[in-house]
């Protein structure tokens, strides 16, 4: 193990293996995000980009290798661990609470923040801290106006904000964020990106995105995950001037 | 505003509740100590259903287990173990608590039906164990002891059951009325919603719902001391699945989706078999009636459409809408007069009896009687007051539904609760 890069990676995988049955759909994936940058993983429809954010996440066990969170290895725990030890996502699929309104979808999160999970004997609504965060987590996402309507009720894009911002209330330092933009107008999706950018300063984001222009201005650097392993790691620059990449990917966009 | 006005309204009812029954004779006050404790089991049952979305078809479990442990502990007690009466439920609380938390684990592993079939699986296992187990259970027979006096109580007329009972439910009502406002509670509806994502906020999604599952359990097993300390005695029939599926029916037609909706099917169903069941062997059969058509046109329930209605009486005139409503009872009341009629009919004319009278009759097909009145079999009369009576309450409902739609569309609400609690006076 290299020492010096050990100690800057946030979340470092390595040699991580996954195969569903005969299917080998993760072969061996080695990366390292640093503390505090904004990273894409991107790559065709099948390389493995999402089951490469449910093996980091936990719902799935990988078959081999090692992931480390801040230097200690988060592989095969529970999700609910992960997210203790400071990881959080949000889902490509609309993820939230549908019959529960927006304030309490916020809330949930607020609550594990503070290790308040089996509160049982104090009334929420006496809990200033918390519904002063939740208040406050409503704003960054700008769901004010939402609060007290279900979350079910939402416009497409509202939704997708919720999801953001569900994914932020645990205060997890690093953010993995499961296509962000996928499905939205491009209006919304600088609205998105804009927000992204916003709520996520000061913490490490791992994002996998299709939109290669939300890439370009969002991250620091890119990966790109072709056929189960990663074929570059590099800034956005580098990355549209890399022959290989723009063989196996870019170039059947610009084809 | 709003607060103020329920707090008024369950004051008044709670005053109710403590002034009527002394007026009433013993039957009544047996009946209304059934309905209590039918309610607080329908409660304790809706936590997991209503709240946590898990469907539970082994209660009686809980239930039963309740009342054992408060009737060992009631021997105790006879047999000189210093304990106040008034804390025998204590006894339930912990039994159901322990017993939850150790089956909730496994139960909870799986939702949906998984679940259902586990819970089926504990509760049929108490069933076919409970009658071996003679010390436990005490057999078939089941196990007996008496209220012992306390302070200067001494438990001896049904009227002090009746208020022991009021104060245990009322309490635990509350204390789960209250857990809805607790963080606990909140996730709880979290779990109903979407069990991965609280897992993914950092719950442990199982450990969580264990808990709600033993709370559940423990409410469950306050609810079977009661019906113990009420009956004295209790047997191995305490775990049959009839127990188990009686508390879904009244959970479900008086509607999991608010508080007080399974008080409301519990009270409905036990004021029915008292009511009811001694006029008639086919009782359950109706309640079977009035289950299917609550699912089929008011899925929400007694007390979903009551929500309903309270939360849009701003929006609706009333003035125009009680004449189709009372329209609509009437189609009900004759469509269910037209299928008791052929129930107790059919009844009549397969039983026993009846063979015995055309016996006698010498194969033919003798008159019945049926609410004071003779009947032929083979009468042309006798078929045309039912076929009139369901001819002339469908008639009569369909209109008052396109009515009550009518209105109700007119105030820009998609949802038309109004015919379907019309259906419902149709089973009642």
């Amino acid at each position: 193990m290299n020492a010096s890069t050990t100690e800057q990676a946030a979340l470092r995988l390595a040699g991580v293996t996954k195969s569903f049955g005969p299917i080998e759909v993760l072969k061996g994936v080695n990366l390292d995000i640093r503390r505090g940058e904004r990273h894409a993983v991107i790559g065709p429809n099948g390389a493995g980009k999402s089951t490469l954010f449910n093996l980091i996440s936990g719902m799935f066990s990988p078959s081999a290798g090692e992931i480390a969170l801040n230097g200690r290895s988060i592989a095969g725990l529970s999700p609910h661990l992960i997210n203790r030890a400071g990881l959080s996502r949000s889902f490509q699929i609309t993820n939230i609470f549908h019959r529960l309104s927006v304030f309490e979808n916020l809330r949930i999160g607020i609550l594990a923040r503070h290790g308040m999970r089996y509160g049982l004997f104090r009334p929420i609504a006496r809990m200033r801290q918390v519904n002063d965060e939740t208040t406050e987590v409503l704003a960054r996402v700008g769901l004010e106006a939402r609060a007290h309507d279900l979350a079910g009720d939402l416009t497409y894009s509202e939704q997708r904000a919720l999801e953001i911002g569900m994914t932020l209330t645990t205060g997890a330092e690093i953010i993995l964020l499961d296509e962000p933009t996928a499905g939205m107008s491009r209006e919304e999706t600088a609205q998105a990106v804009d927000l992204i950018r916003t709520v996520t300063e000061g913490k490490t984001l791992l994002m996998v995105e299709h939109d290669m222009s939300v890439v370009f201005s969002l991250c620091d650097r890119v990966s790109v995950l072709v056929y189960g392993s990663i074929l570059a790691t590099d800034t956005p620059t580098g990355i549209s001037a890399n022959r290989a990449v723009q063989e196996a990917y870019l170039g059947e966009e610009a084809a | 505003m709003t607060n103020m006005r329920n707090l008024i309204l369950g004051a008044v009812f709670l005053v109710l509740l403590i002034a009527v029954p002394p007026l009433l004779d013993l039957a009544w006050q047996n009946a209304l100590v059934n309905i209590l404790i039918a309610s607080l089991f329908a409660l304790a049952f809706n936590l997991l259903i209503g709240q946590a979305g898990l469907l539970s078809f082994g209660h009686a479990a809980y239930f039963g287990i309740g009342a054992f442990a408060a009737l060992h502990l009631m021997i105790a007690v006879e047999n000189g173990l210093p304990f106040p009466t008034p804390l025998l439920p204590l006894a339930g609380a912990a039994a159901g608590l322990t017993v939850g938390l150790i089956a909730g684990y496994f139960a909870t592993m799986r939702s949906g039906v998984y679940f259902a079939l586990v819970t089926l699986a504990i509760a049929e296992l108490f069933h076919s164990l409970a009658p071996r187990l003679e010390g436990m259970f005490g057999g078939e027979a089941g196990i007996a002891s008496m209220r012992m006096p306390w302070a200067s109580f001494t438990f001896g007329s049904m009227l002090s059951v009746y208020y022991l009972v009021l104060a245990w439910v009322v309490i635990c009502g509350l204390g789960l009325w209250a857990y809805t406002r607790t963080p606990f509670g909140r996730l709880t509806l979290a779990l109903r919603d979407n069990e991965q994502r609280v897992r993914f906020l950092g719950y442990n999604a199982h450990a969580s719902k264990v808990i709600v599952f033993a709370i559940s359990a423990m409410v469950t097993g306050i609810a079977g001391s009661l019906l113990a300390i009420s009956n004295e005695t209790a047997n191995y029939s305490l775990f049959a699945s009839a127990v188990s599926s009686q508390v879904v029916l009244q959970t479900f037609v008086g509607g999991a989706t608010v508080f007080l909706g399974p008080v409301l099917g519990a009270a409905a169903f036990a004021l029915f078999s008292f009511l009811v069941s001694d006029l008639t062997r086919s009782w359950v059969l109706y309640q079977g009636l009035i289950f299917v058509l609550v699912m089929l046109y008011a899925p929400s329930g007694i007390g979903g459409v009551v929500e309903h209605h309270i939360r849009n009486r701003k929006n609706l005139d009333w003035s125009r809408l009680a004449g189709p409503y009372l329209l609509a009872l009437a189609g009900g009341l004759l469509i269910a007069a037209g299928v008791v009629f052929l129930t107790e009919s059919a009844s009549i004319l397969f039983g026993e009896e009846y063979a015995m009278a055309r016996q006698g009759a010498n194969g033919g097909l003798p008159a019945y009687e049926l609410f004071g009145l003779i009947w032929k079999p083979l009468s042309f009369v006798t078929w045309t007051v039912p076929a009139a009576l369901l001819a002339g309450g469908g008639v009569v409902l369909m209109r008052a539904r396109r009515e009550i739609g009518a209105i109700w569309d007119s105030k820009g609400h998609g949802a038309r609760p109004a015919a379907k609690s019309a259906s419902m006076g149709g089973a009642a």
